[in-house]
């Protein structure tokens, strides 16, 4: 039922929307200053971010006006429209770059692997909120929620989209430490990966993507090759010194020195332009924004609650990190986006769908304690 | 929302566990933890970046961004002494590889190759050549492209990424190989240049003055390169130009040649296909009017670099056109030498005006008879007649009395048998023997015979056309040996003149004006008198004064009888013509050598006519018309 009385507007979390909304305006800037100078055809990049963002914050209204306790019932047949989705694009999807991501929907590329991320956290919250385990969960407990995670992820390294597909894995490695596991099931788990990821070394990975992750520990021996694009973005931050170049007057976004600028190494662009100290306000807001949600979770009044708030920020936080620590030069370069300040609007979408169930967290922290009147 | 799925976990929830959901929520401070350390790492990280090595970034921001690109200066033009324009520059386009900027450098060379008409594998060698050349350097890879080449790349540049074009000026040659041998050539700078040159000029792919007045007046031809730092981006195509220095294009050099007389004394050595060296200078300065060397290099065979085969067919061409044969051959210079001799006789007191000698066709020395040409005999000769009739006996009695010294000592002070200075490489100083110089050369005593030889310029004397000239010249004007000058002025491109032509008197004979007058007057008889060498030469309304001259090349008898066309090309006698016009007051000399050309006045002779005739048009052309009103 459709529920918005006086309450829900007065538990509306100010703090957390002001977070949201500072973090999108200087993402906006940002990226009109990294699709600069405007390309001569087609809507500029920044047009169509606002376009998305306005779209966002409807998908956020209309998602805290549910009580995220209907996403129970809402997140399996969620699961098999988005696993559904996948299989289609693995098919019949648009090919870009040598990977088959998306669906043409003729305004919008739809990429489903970025709602499947918050699919999966969905999935996952309602899994362990549900099975509830004194005593940790035992390996064979987890053989559900690895086979829930396990499909998609398959599904989009097939795409390729190893970024993407590590992602799901991350997802479910916090989720599932966060909740109790048994010190066996620690250990079994642990031997697993091990060989898993030894066998996906040898046999899964393409030879690109282990050059990738080679190219980690030597950027700087392969400048032309892939430590080209992880070089220019050191350059371009490291170039931008304490109080950078001033807005616009980045030059290496500019001159395209640095690769896909607008999306994963858009905050590049922020730190050629704003130096030190402005890309220390720029974290300092987005973590605290992520602090902000540890606290939404602390706060949530039921097992699903927390893990539906521990879950997204989980998801915004390591994409954040992967991205950063990318473009910093300390990971290997995949693909992907910083939530909120990269271009696409399928990540910003999925993005401000998280946001809205930790809202939707936060107001209704004290619903079930208040017996209505 | 009626849609439920029946899920039975779901009634547990309702029943909180309070205590497994503080327990969750106490985990929640671990995760707000490695938040803060992670976000504590990017910052840090974000430090050293920005902070620590912020400088050396921008550095890396600066040089990643910026090019710095050198455009060659368009070299000095050359012009005549009228300022017609010799030699002047063109843009030429050429397609280059900017190594650094290239990506994907296999396709780009894949469809690069049917638009320059060249072969992968050769454009692939290009870039193999220069492969230990710094990565933003250009690596050349085809030169001169036409203008649809061009407007195809320019257009379609987005498709060649590393690829561009640079304009560079090039050489462009008026009149064809106009004193090609004079003016030289440019060519790419060789290892050996570079390593003598100023690093800080010139660069591994520069043209460099190879020759001639390219190769002598390189510093002031050559102009200072420009610098342009321009902005691009990471696929090398330029956004802006940030700063430049304009390059400073090379200073004018006008010579004191005159094209118009170049060209005739050209076509006229081109027609006959003679070998040899035609010079005209004016008397009284010593500017040079025409510097003709045939067979003249084929200045097209230099543009770009000469090609192996063509450099080794000049070198094996017979009649040597690689050589300036104005400056850079000697020959026997046979009769003109007479006038040394002449002079020689009349300042020593030898002999003067009215001396005497007679003529029987032969003169005998010691054991030897000594032939004069005319083997009949000249009968009683004195000065004037011997010089225009070129007696043989006359001036050896003179030179046998004046000795092979005294011979030398005025043929050096009119100029023989040393540099003269003229602004021309690998001059050579021409041979007027000595007593000393044999006994240091040859390890011999002179023979008194030997001197007789001299007297009538046979032997071991050798001058240059060049020195002939300014010999020609010193007898007109009355003993003044100039300097001979190429080069009347330099101007640099604001239009001030750094360098201004000043005749140079190199020597100056004083008090012989009378026997110069002598001297000249027979030198009249040779092309005006009845019996004179050259009557053939001369020009109605214009007096000349001038010599004829037969240098052999080889003394073998077996020739001696044969007819003139059935002895071997090579071993016909070179042929001179000197003289100076108007004979009444000199104002320009002529020296003509055509190698095997046989006698002087039908070799040579004809040549000088021609240059006279042009240098003298307009005044001959206007009293022609003034006799007929």
């Amino acid at each position: 039922m459709i529920k918005i009385d006086r309450r829900l507007f007065e538990n509306f979390d100010i703090i957390l929307m002001l977070f949201i909304c500072l973090v999108c305006t200087m993402a906006l800037f940002n990226l009109y200053s990294a699709s600069y100078p405007p390309k001569a055809y087609g809507t500029p990049a920044y047009i169509r971010q606002s376009y998305f963002f306005l779209m966002g914050f409807g998908v956020f209204l209309f998602l805290i006006s549910f009580d995220y306790q209907e996403l129970h019932s809402w997140n399996y047949p969620f699961y098999v429209l988005i696993v559904a989705l996948l299989i289609f694009v693995y098919f019949a999807g648009a090919k870009a770059g040598g990977a088959q991501r998306w669906i043409n929907l003729g305004f919008f590329k739809l990429q489903p692997s970025e709602p499947a991320k918050l699919m999966l956290v969905i999935t996952l919250a309602s899994f362990y909120s549900r099975k509830e385990v004194v005593d940790g969960y035992s390996i064979t407990q987890l053989v559900i929620p690895v086979l829930l995670t396990a499909l998609p992820f398959l599904l989009i390294l097939l795409q390729p989209d190893l970024g993407t597909a590590l992602m799901l894995g991350i997802i479910f490695v916090s989720m599932t430490v966060f909740v109790k596991l048994r010190m066996s099931t620690y250990l079994t788990m642990g031997g697993l990966a091990l060989v898993l990821g030894v066998f996906a070394w040898e046999k899964v990975l393409k030879p690109y993507q282990k050059q990738r992750i080679q190219t980690l520990f030597s950027p700087d021996n392969d400048p032309m090759g892939h430590g080209y694009q992880v070089l220019q973005s050191k350059i371009a931050i490291g170039s931008g010194g304490k109080f950078g170049k001033g807005y616009l007057e980045g030059t290496q976004g500019h001159l395209h020195f640095l690769p896909e600028r607008h999306t994963d190494f858009a905050f590049a662009v922020w730190g050629e332009e704003w130096g030190f100290a402005g890309s220390l306000i720029f974290l300092g807001i987005y973590f605290m924004m992520l602090l902000w949600g540890i606290h939404v979770a602390m706060e949530a009044k039921d097992r699903f609650g927390v893990l539906l708030a521990y879950g997204v920020v989980m998801l915004i936080f390591w994409q954040a990190v992967i991205n950063l620590l990318m473009i910093l030069g300390f990971l290997p370069v995949v693909g992907i986006p910083l939530p909120l300040v990269s271009y696409g609007g399928s990540s910003l979408l999925t993005t401000m769908l998280g946001l809205g169930i930790l809202m939707n967290v936060r107001m209704r922290r004290f619903q079930n304690l208040q017996p209505e009147p | 929302m009626g849609f439920k799925l029946p899920l039975k976990e779901m009634e547990d929830i309702a029943e909180r566990d309070d205590a497994a959901l503080d327990q969750l929520k106490k985990r929640l401070m671990g995760a707000a933890a490695v938040i803060l350390v992670f976000f504590g790492i990017i910052v840090l990280r974000l430090w050293t970046l920005q902070i620590n090595s912020g400088k050396e970034y921008a550095q890396r921001a600066y040089s990643n961004r910026v090019r710095e690109r050198e455009v060659a200066a368009p070299r000095g033009h050359i012009l005549d002494r009228k300022g017609k324009e010799i030699v002047t520059n063109r843009p030429s386009f050429n397609v280059v590889l900017i190594k650094e900027d290239s990506t994907n450098l296999g396709d780009v060379l894949t469809r690069l190759s049917p638009v320059l008409k060249m072969d992968v594998s050769e454009l692939w060698e290009k870039i193999r050549k220069s492969a230990g050349s710094p990565k933003y350097l250009p690596v050349r890879l085809k030169e001169d492209i036409d203008w649809k080449t061009l407007a195809y790349l320019e257009n379609h540049n987005h498709e060649f990424s590393g690829i561009r074009t640079e304009v560079q000026p090039v050489r462009v040659y008026h009149y064809g190989n106009l004193a090609a041998n004079t003016l030289g050539y440019l060519g790419i700078i060789s290892k050996k240049e570079l390593e003598k040159a100023d690093q800080k000029i010139y660069k591994g792919s520069d043209l460099i003055g190879k020759a001639g007045l390219e190769k002598l007046r390189e510093r002031d031809l050559r102009g200072e390169k420009g610098i342009y730092f321009s902005e691009v981006n990471a696929r090398g195509f330029e956004q802006q130009l940030l700063k430049s220095v304009e390059p400073l294009p090379g200073r004018e050099i006008h010579l004191t040649l005159d094209v118009e007389l170049q060209q005739i004394a050209e076509s006229y050595m081109e027609a006959g296909e003679k070998s040899g060296a035609v010079v005209a200078m004016e008397v009284n300065t010593g500017r040079l009017l025409t510097v003709v060397s045939s067979p003249s290099i084929r200045i097209e065979d230099f543009i770009g670099g000469i090609s192996v085969k063509n450099w080794k067919a000049l070198l094996e061409n017979p009649k040597h056109p690689l050589i300036n044969k104005v400056v850079q051959a000697s020959y026997p210079p046979g009769s003109t030498y007479k006038m040394v001799t002449a002079l020689a006789g009349l300042a020593k007191g030898v002999i003067d005006e009215d001396t005497v000698f007679y003529c029987p066709g032969h003169y005998r020395f010691g054991n030897r008879t000594y032939r004069c040409w005319k083997h009949s005999g000249h009968g009683p000769v004195n000065l004037k007649k011997a010089i225009s009739q070129s007696c043989d006996v006359y001036f050896y009695q003179v030179g046998q009395r004046v000795g092979v010294d005294g011979l030398a000592e005025f043929a050096r002070k009119l100029g023989l048998g040393k540099k003269t200075g003229v602004e021309m490489e690998h001059e050579k100083s021409g041979l007027v023997p000595t007593k000393e110089w044999k006994l240091r050369v040859k390890k011999k005593k002179w023979q008194e015979g030997e001197t007789l030889s001299i007297a009538i310029g046979q032997g071991f004397d050798l001058v240059t056309p060049l020195q002939m000239c300014v010999m020609t010249a010193t007898i007109a004007n009355g003993g003044k040996v100039y300097r001979p000058q190429l080069v009347e002025k330099v101007v640099d491109p604001e239009g001030n003149i750094v360098e201004n032509f000043k005749p140079e008197i190199v020597n100056e004979l004083v008090g012989l004006d009378r026997f110069f007058k002598l001297i000249r007057e027979g030198m009249e008889e040779v092309v005006q008198g009845k019996r004179g060498t050259a009557r053939r030469v001369a020009i109605k309304n214009l007096r000349i004064g001038g010599k004829t001259g037969t240098a052999q090349v080889v003394k073998i008898a077996q020739y001696r009888h044969l007819k003139e066309a059935n002895i071997p090309y090579r071993y016909r006698d070179h042929a001179w013509f000197t003289c100076f016009a108007p004979a009444e007051k000199p104002e320009i000399a002529v020296t003509v050598l055509v190698e095997h050309g046989l006698h002087g006045g039908s070799g040579a002779g004809p040549i000088a006519r021609a240059v006279l005739k042009e240098y003298f048009y307009n005044r001959l052309h206007n009293k022609e018309v003034s006799e007929e009103q």
